[in-house]
């Protein structure tokens, strides 16, 4: 038996016939598994079902006064609330609190509670709870730090009023008491004594709200049940944070899952229900996939920071011709492709803020222009030295963004080099201004004026912004009383902004996440929240 | 006896020379937990403060006694970010992991060994290209590339296995196996590919050996000659792949573990690495290294007890 000569041949033949199977295998996977129910057949809501929620990071804590990170927020407001609290509209609105005074002279408020609201340890929150929550709050909470230079004192008149007393004038004290990040949450007072500046510890997260924390394994899932004396609001209409809650899952689960592939595959086979932050690139697939929806929500927008405690950058005509030099329309288009995932809109805050957003003072958001970007750039001091363009690997888009804007920038003249690290190692190269002259980066959706970080006055989050009108403004913020008062300080600032452009804003921003049809009555907005939905099974 | 406690002994300069390189390479590379804890909008005063509170504002030199004192009393330290002790956590990760190189392993030796004891005994047929072929494509397939395939495949497409998750061996084996089988046969492609091509290698040349003619003349059947004197004496080779084996599976779990959601050692190492967790990092590559290094030793003592020929006194 001679195999010698088919030895090379069949090799080959097997070799490939085995790669065309594999393949071939795999591109058969769409439209596979439509046969799935409609899930028209009930519309009234029912109790019950475990929730798994594919989550991308998992929070260092969920202590939600601690931090203003997104992964502490989306699994904190489950469990914590606060006094007042954002409706859909982010307009505030009483939440624990059941109303409120102001005095006279705008320095007293006194807030009167709700009486009935129970801890998930069973007892009643009072006055103390609230006193010492907010004193925890002034303490930690980046939000809590600003308001606590106005607050003289804060007081338990009785068991369900108290009074905060203030030294000036500080019309930001509900929306600050209101925020979403950082919130002043009501916590029981012997934990917020306890706690104090550390992070609140698993057993001590008792709050008020539709779900309580059961448990949670580290690198796995973080598991939270239905609070079955929960006292909900009878609002239905008001929405976000605010009005009636009502859990109809027994139990959710977040669920840490690092590969997006994970989170479609499982949304697709029913081991997930929802899945957080999907690459925009897989929205056409899911689109196309019968029993998962889509769900976006707005987050913040990108932006470009120059380094403004060095040259070249310090020089506010060069920062003007960046801001002219780069074409944001096609900056966005290029990065973002579908238009779902972004608005062009020059404001400090969303549109979607009603009480928040002013499109005053905005003209020079889109300001592209050549011609002038070159003729400012020769007028100013500087010679070509290089730029550099620091942004995190991480993410694609700000990967993208940087590169479209080097491009943008060498058409007018700057000379520009790219460096990119992985996250931690971009953080630390943040802070110091020796290693980068523009950094490519996005900011959260903000609630206050107080909040934008890419504006707190010299820090290297803000590129070393250092601005007495800013600052003006944010005084002017603090004893703006009317709406018309507000939109006035807001419009301002927008024009600050773009006066001495401190950032040069790119897009805002529309987050992706994955529903399965399952899911009914889901409400997109800020973040995922999952009372008032109910699965159907 | 006399050999294996000098053997225990060597490992020290090993594992001090391991613990070194790991501490500068954690503590060298860019980044700081710090930082990562208090986020992009964080005053310069807090992220110093918190570097004096996890101890991070000594020089490298004293950070690194220090952690070797408390390592040498048994003490890992703790995570920057849960404050668990690292040990309890390696512990808590340990189960899924052992779990999935259990049965990579069971499944790398049940289909190896007979494919490739088959494939000698067809020696002179279609078999054996097909063979080569088969594991040349196992050995060299990325890790990441055929799990995505076989999760469309089996996951999404053919929906008989999860795509995803871990579920603990007390809460019902059955579901535990189910659960593991696709991610540990990813685990274990690689593995089979290298480990029958070894044993065949092996096989094939005792098959020409002077004994085995010796023992075909004798008259024994094929079978039995093939199992009792050229598969057993292809084995000491295949022991020493075995090994290596053991060690490049706690390797591969960092992928699939990741790809898989499977929370054990792998998927913990690289959290940690992204969150700059040095005390857990230290440990985890640590342990590793240490499992490493035993496995390679009782590999050495096997072979007396495979061959008793071999003797180290």
């Amino acid at each position: 038996m001679n195999f010698k000569k088919y030895k090379k041949l069949s090799f080959t033949v097997i070799a490939l016939i085995l790669l065309v199977g594999l393949i071939g295998c795999g591109s058969e996977s769409s439209g596979s598994n439509a046969d799935t129910t409609d899930g028209q057949s009930s519309s009234e809501p029912t109790k019950g079902g475990t929730l798994n929620v594919a989550y991308g990071s998992e929070p260092d804590t969920i202590d939600w006064m601690y931090t203003g990170a997104s992964a502490t927020r989306d699994v904190g407001w489950h469990i914590f609330e606060s006094l007042f609290a954002l409706d859909n509209d982010y307009k505030i609105r009483p939440m624990i609190a059941e109303s409120y005074e102001i005095s006279d002279d705008r320095t007293v408020y006194t807030i009167k509670l709700r009486e009935g609201v129970t801890f998930h340890d069973g007892s009643e929150v009072t006055a103390h709870d609230a006193v010492a929550s907010i004193e925890r709050w002034r303490q930690v909470s980046s939000v809590g730090t600003i308001a606590d230079k106005y607050i003289e004192n804060v007081t338990a008149n009785d068991d369900y009023t108290i009074e905060i007393e203030l030294s000036a004038v500080y019309e930001a004290l509900l929306s600050d008491m209101s925020a979403p990040k950082s919130a002043l949450m009501i916590i029981p007072s012997e934990i917020a004594e306890e706690a104090g500046e550390q992070p609140l510890k698993p057993e001590q997260l008792i709050g008020t709200g539709p779900y309580k924390f059961e448990k949670w394994e580290r690198g796995e899932e973080i598991n939270l049940i239905r609070f079955d004396d929960y006292a909900a609001r009878e609002e239905t209409d008001w929405g976000g944070l605010s009005g009636k809650k009502e859990a109809y899952v027994d139990e959710i689960k977040f669920q840490i899952v690092k590969d997006p592939q994970v989170m479609v595959n499982g949304l697709k086979t029913g081991i997930y229900d929802y899945a957080q932050s999907i690459s925009p690139d897989l929205y056409d697939v899911i689109e196309s996939t019968p029993n998962i929806d889509p769900a976006t929500y707005i987050n913040g927008y990108a932006t470009i920071t120059p380094d403004k405690s060095e040259a070249p950058f310090d020089d506010l005509k060069v920062r003007q011709a960046l801001n002219h030099a780069l074409d944001k329309e096609t900056i966005a288009e290029a990065t973002y492709g579908n238009e779902a995932f972004y608005t062009l809109d020059g404001a400090l805050f969303s549109p979607e803020q009603k009480e928040l957003y002013s499109e005053e003072g905005t003209d020079e958001f889109l300001a592209y222009n050549k011609e002038k970007a070159k003729h400012l750039l020769a007028e100013s001091d500087y010679n070509g030295e290089p730029i550099q363009i620091m942004y995190s690997n991480d993410n694609d888009n700000y990967k993208k963004i940087s590169q479209i804007a080097k491009q943008q920038m060498e058409e007018v003249g700057f000379t520009v080099e790219l460096v990119s690290y992985e996250w931690a190692t971009y953080l630390e190269k943040w802070a110091d201004p020796k290693n980068w002259d523009l950094v490519v980066i996005g900011w959260s959706t903000r609630f206050s004026p107080n909040e934008l970080g890419m504006l707190i006055q010299d820090t290297s989050s803000s590129g070393w912004y250092n601005s007495d009108h800013w600052n003006d403004l944010l005084d002017d913020w603090a004893t703006a009383e009317t709406n018309e008062q507000k939109q006035e300080v807001l419009g301002g600032m927008n024009r600050t902004v773009y006066d001495e452009l401190p950032f040069i804003k790119i897009a805002n921003e529309i987050l992706f996440d994955i529903k399965s049809d399952k899911i009914k009555d889901y409400d997109s907005w800020v973040g995922p929240r999952f009372w008032n939905i109910w699965k159907d099974e | 006896m006399q050999y294996t406690i000098r053997r225990l002994f060597s490992l020290i300069p090993v594992m001090l020379i391991v613990s070194i390189i790991v501490f500068l390479i954690v503590h060298l590379t860019p980044g700081n937990p710090a930082y990562l804890i208090l986020g992009e909008d964080s005053s310069q005063e807090s992220i110093e403060q918190l570097e004096i509170q996890l101890g991070l504002d000594k020089p490298l030199v004293i950070q690194f006694f220090s952690w070797l004192g408390n390592v040498l009393t048994g003490d890992l330290g703790q995570s920057v970010y849960s404050s668990e002790p690292v040990s309890q956590i390696i512990i808590d990760h340990l189960g899924p992991t052992f779990s999935l190189m259990v049965i990579a392993l069971v499944l790398t030796l049940l289909i190896a060994i007979p494919t490739a004891i088959f494939v000698v005994w067809k020696r002179n047929t279609v078999l054996d290209p097909t063979f080569i072929s088969i594991s040349l494509l196992g050995v060299s397939i990325p890790e990441f590339w055929f799990a995505m395939l076989l999760v469309l495949c089996f996951g999404v497409a053919i929906p008989i296995f999860p795509v995803a998750g871990y579920i603990p061996f007390a809460e019902g084996a059955l579901n535990w196996f189910y659960h593991l089988i696709l991610p540990a046969f990813v685990l274990a492609a690689v593995e089979i590919g290298l480990v029958a091509r070894m044993l065949r290698d092996g096989m094939l040349e005792s098959v020409n050996q002077d004994y085995t003619r010796t023992a075909k003349a004798k008259g024994l059947k094929e079978r039995i000659v093939l199992i009792k004197h050229v598969f057993f004496n292809a084995l000491i080779p295949t022991t020493t792949v075995i090994g290596t084996t053991v060690a490049g599976l706690l390797g591969g779990t960092v992928i699939i573990e990741t790809m898989f959601t499977i929370p054990g050692i792998g998927q913990l190492l690289i959290d940690s690495i992204y969150r700059r967790d040095y005390p857990v990092i230290q440990g985890v590559i640590l342990f590793i290294a240490a499992v490493y290094v035993l496995v390679n030793l009782l590999v050495d003592l096997l072979y007396a007890v495979l061959d008793p020929r071999i003797r180290y006194d």
